[in-house]
């Protein structure tokens, strides 16, 4: 402590300690927090089709389509420590093969600041909608939820379901498949 | 180390050590609370590291360089005896 470098070395690893204990109070403030929120979702068209998936098999597996609406208001979700939010809209269904498949349908990254009520139309989903197998015709019990991640600044990151969820059925014929 | 010219003071004695020392740590720990209560109120995180910054930039200022104010307890060197 009594050279100007010495001494401004030991300032600046005080410093460093000051901005760890910060970024932890940021972190311990927001540790409580309820990141849940309502959704609402809705189907507007389902139909279903089998066709051989070239990228797996070569076997023939249900392909569903659906046009979806959703609806959430987010902007609370946002405080001090959230980064980002990573939502995801997952299908839930059990097949005679399988017990639990969950399938992502669509995604998408709210940064801070950006707007954080969605409300959309009659959109498509993201990803194809691929069945192990053939369960998907006339299955009456598909579950389409919102999820989110919360990526915060400092410390974990919650992953949270939105309340309301949506169960639809799947048509007992395939429509034609007409260049899938 | 670069030669400075001797007028240009380098060195604070030990009190004035003790004192810089105490200072620059009062000074970040008080930005540092003050920019938690007010990121937490605007809830920006971002500014909370800014007012730590402007603590640091005026503890470096205040605590760094060895202003007369650190020199006021010169250690009593005994006179140089003649062997």
């Amino acid at each position: 402590m009594n050279t100007f470098l010495s001494r401004g070395n030991a300032l600046l690893a005080f410093t460093l300690s000051v901005l760890a204990s910060l970024t932890f109070c940021c972190f311990a403030s927001t540790f409580f927090n309820d990141n849940r929120r309502d959704a609402n979702v809705r189907t507007v068209q389902v139909v279903v089709k089998n066709v051989a998936d070239y990228s797996a098999s070569r076997e023939k597996n249900d392909l569903g389509f659906l046009t979806f609406d959703l609806e959430a208001d987010l902007t609370s979700v946002f405080n001090w420590n959230a980064k980002q939010l990573f939502l995801y809209l997952v299908a839930e269904y059990q097949t005679p093969k399988n017990t639990l498949n969950q399938v992502v349908l669509w995604d998408k990254i709210i940064l801070r600041g950006e707007n954080a009520k969605i409300d959309v139309k009659s959109i498509n989903t993201k990803y194809y909608f691929w069945d192990d197998g053939n369960g998907l015709k006339n299955n009456q019990n598909v579950t389409l939820a919102l999820h989110w991640n919360v990526i915060p600044n400092a410390g974990l990151l919650p992953n949270v379901a939105a309340h309301g969820l949506h169960t639809f059925s799947f048509p007992a014929q395939y429509a034609t498949a007409r260049g899938a | 180390m670069i030669e400075l010219p001797a007028w240009i003071p380098t060195h604070m004695d030990y009190e004035g050590q003790k004192w810089a020392e105490r200072l620059f740590q009062v000074i970040i720990v008080l930005f540092g609370v003050v920019g938690l209560v007010w990121g937490y109120s605007i809830q920006q995180f971002s500014q909370t590291v800014y007012i730590l910054g402007a603590g640091v930039a005026l503890a470096c200022l205040l605590t760094l360089p060895p202003w007369p104010m650190y020199r006021r307890h010169p250690l009593n060197w005994q006179k140089p005896r003649s062997a």
